[in-house]
């Protein structure tokens, strides 16, 4: 999978050092914010979170790979995706919070992300519902000429899901411009990877007739590097491809889950495989950043987090008037109704 | 001209008005359909806006979803309503909340076709009335046509709301009758019932298939009955219902689709809410069985005059 570290050294050209190190940046800012939220979860701050630790080079890698007219349909985690596309932090804590100044007026659990101005589509609960209606996003920019592609990413077991086998089928046949990012996690809560699919995932897109590749889901340039030749050749117009990152879910599935119930955590934090670690050592062999960087880049992301977490915290609540409003362009009457009613 | 015909003539419209518009579903291009409601539609328009699509559900309307979150207008078909809840976690999950939960920042306005109910010998799995399914999720918008004049203008007006519609086609009215439909385009208005016959002593409130049985049962029998066709079920007109009642102080409800939780219970509460002083009699329920829908003895599911009959005489008679 990687000999990155050899061959790729001297190949290295200027804008791919300050791409590698914005991207190692988001990576810190997108660690440094999944852990304020599982504090403040545990602090009662906040409702709800569901960590990505161990998936910020997946999702950084990916989100590098990408341009801004393409339109993304990520999941639950995705934060680190959503910062290193320019999704603003204070938009996705306001979200978090269901605050007033939330733009989806606090009407989803944490997590459920949204950021328009990236062309990152609102996230729903269920797993695997995303993929399809990839495929048809991807339909129209092909039919309609569109500049860009779609990229949809899910989880590994979003892979025995029937939305999953529908939209590999469906992207095949009509032969659409869309990406499935596989963020393999190997777990999904409780259920290994090994029992969810008897397969390796990037195996199942030959039964559909598209291409599939395997990355180091913990290696930023792998990440990045491979993922970048997809994207450029289903920007070429040469058809889907499924890509399976594999990393790790070092956290729990959620704030409210205890995985030492089914598992023994295997990778932990600062460890050697920790990505944030492989990925900090490699930039530095690499020669893209120096031993110093990665301290002042910690120091600078804890600073913007806890203060934006902070203005976050003092924005009222969303008023219960937005219970009322976005059903329908036109208010139905049973809800006009119940409004007069309520307030 | 059949009902079949004018959806077919509704849809030819559509796609040469707007080149947004794009028609995808099983057997829908080459084939026209199975009924046949886009018989032309392909060699028209090609097979980029007329879409066969491989047999899956979900596949259909997950992409029918993406392709409006992109900007188009799709249409999709489901061969028949009762292969449609496989995708039912797309209809209710994104297709209905899409809108509420980005703000209206993302919409999915799209026109999801799909023939439903009894009447041609379809068994348990080619007959179903399933429109509670959709009217009880805030979101969806359900239309229901029962002639092909309904059928056209309904269905134009469906493709411009802002929001997806459920269309329900009446399967056994495709062929059955026939009237002269208004050429070109024109919208019949959502959201609003209409009066399809006028009488002082009773009010049957139903929609869909049952409304010429209604009809012709009044007509045959002299009853001096308001029939109202609610044309959309969600949200449906509760000012036209009530308008009526307080007229006439008597209300049946007809539909095919199974009593219990039924749009006749809804209906009904409704009028108990706001109008109950001035009923003279039970508000009455004449529908299909709390049964799967049966093959050889379809005709004991699906109400009919002798049904109705009986319920107008109870409603009258007050007891
Ligand atoms: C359709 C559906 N079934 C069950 C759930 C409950 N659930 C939420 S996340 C999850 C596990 C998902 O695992 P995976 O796809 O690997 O993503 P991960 O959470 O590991 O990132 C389950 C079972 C759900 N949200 N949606
Ligand atoms: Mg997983």
């Amino acid at each position: 999978m990687i000999t990155v570290e050899e061959n790729m050294t001297e190949s290295i050209s200027k804008e791919e050092k300050a791409l590698l190190v914005k991207g190692y940046t988001a990576m810190v800012l997108a660690r440094t914010l999944d852990k304020k939220l599982v504090s403040a979860q545990r602090q009662g701050r906040i409702g709800f979170y569901t960590p990505m630790m161990g998936q910020e080079a997946s999702q950084v890698g990916l989100s590098m790979a990408l341009l801004p007219e393409d339109f993304v349909y990520g999941y639950y985690r995705d934060i680190g995706l959503l910062i290193y596309r320019g999704g603003s932090i204070e938009a996705l804590l306001n979200q978090t919070m269901g605050n007033s100044a939330d733009s989806a007026r606090g009407r989803q659990m944490p997590s459920h992300l949204m950021d328009k101005s990236v062309n990152f589509f609102t996230v729903p609960s269920m797993v695997g519902a995303n993929l399809t209606l990839a495929v048809g996003t991807a339909y129209a920019y092909k039919m309609r000429k569109r500049k860009g592609i779609v990229a949809a990413t899910f989880g590994d077991g979003a892979t025995s899901t029937p939305d999953f086998h529908a939209s590999m089928n469906f992207a095949s046949v009509y032969d659409v411009p869309v990406l499935f990012f596989c963020e393999n996690n190997q777990w999904a809560i409780s259920y290994p990877v090994e029992k969810q699919s008897k397969t390796d995932i990037s195996e199942k897109a030959r039964a559909y007739g598209i291409r599939g590749l395997k990355v180091d889901g913990n290696n930023l340039v792998d990440v990045y590097r491979t993922t970048r030749q997809a994207v450029e050749s289903i920007r070429a117009g040469e058809g889907p491809i499924l890509i399976n990152a594999v990393s790790y879910r070092m956290g729990p599935h959620s704030t409210s889950d205890d995985p030492s119930k089914y598992r023994k955590d295997e990778i932990s934090e600062g460890s050697d495989r920790d990505p944030l670690v492989v990925t900090e050592k490699l930039l530095i062999s690499m020669k893209v950043m120096d031993e110093h960087l990665p301290q002042a880049i910690k120091s600078q992301a804890e600073k913007i987090v806890d203060s934006k977490f902070e203005e976050s915290e003092k924005i009222p609540p969303a008023s219960p008037e937005e219970t009322f409003t976005d059903v329908y362009a036109e208010d139905s009457w049973m809800l006009q109704e119940e409004r007069g009613d309520l307030l | 001209m059949t009902m079949i015909k004018s959806i077919n003539q509704a849809l030819d419209l559509i796609m040469s008005d707007d080149p947004d518009a794009i028609i995808l579903g099983e057997d829908i291009g080459i084939n026209g359909g199975v009924f046949r409601a886009t018989d032309g539609l392909y060699k028209k328009y090609g097979a980029d806006r007329v879409i066969d699509t491989p047999l899956a559900e979900i596949g259909i309307v997950g992409m029918a979803i993406g392709m409006s979150v992109a900007g188009l207008h799709p249409i999709p078909e489901i061969q028949f309503q009762d292969f449609i809840y496989t995708a039912m976690d797309l209809i209710i999950n994104q297709m209905a909340k899409i809108r509420f939960r980005s703000a209206s920042q993302f919409s999915c306005p799209l026109v999801l076709r799909t023939p439903y109910g009894g009447g041609i010998k379809g068994g348990l799995y080619h007959s179903q009335s399933g429109e509670s399914y959709f009217a009880h999720t805030a979101g969806l918008t359900v239309v229901t046509p029962s002639s092909p004049s309904d059928a056209k203008g309904l269905l134009i007006s469906s493709t411009r709301s802002p929001d997806p519609v459920i269309f329900l086609e009446p399967k056994r009215l495709y062929r059955s009758i026939k009237e002269d439909v208004p050429d070109g385009v024109y919208e019949i208005p959502l959201r609003k019932a209409a009066l399809k016959h006028q009488g002082d002593d009773i009010t049957i409130v139903t929609y869909g298939s049952m409304v010429p049985v209604v009809i012709d049962t009044v007509e045959r029998n002299n009853v001096n009955a308001d029939v109202i066709d609610l044309r959309t079920l969600m949200p449906y007109d509760k000012d036209t219902i009530l308008e009526s009642v307080r007229k006439t102080g008597r209300v049946i409800i007809v539909h095919e689709a199974p009593r219990t939780l039924g749009m006749g219970a809804e209906i009904s509460a409704m009028i108990s809410e706001r109008a109950i002083e001035y009923l003279y009699s039970p508000i009455l329920r004449v529908t299909g069985l709390d049964a799967p829908f049966p093959y050889r003895n379809e005709e004991f599911y699906l109400p009919n005059e002798k049904r109705i009959m009986r319920a107008v005489k109870r409603a009258m008679e007050g007891v």
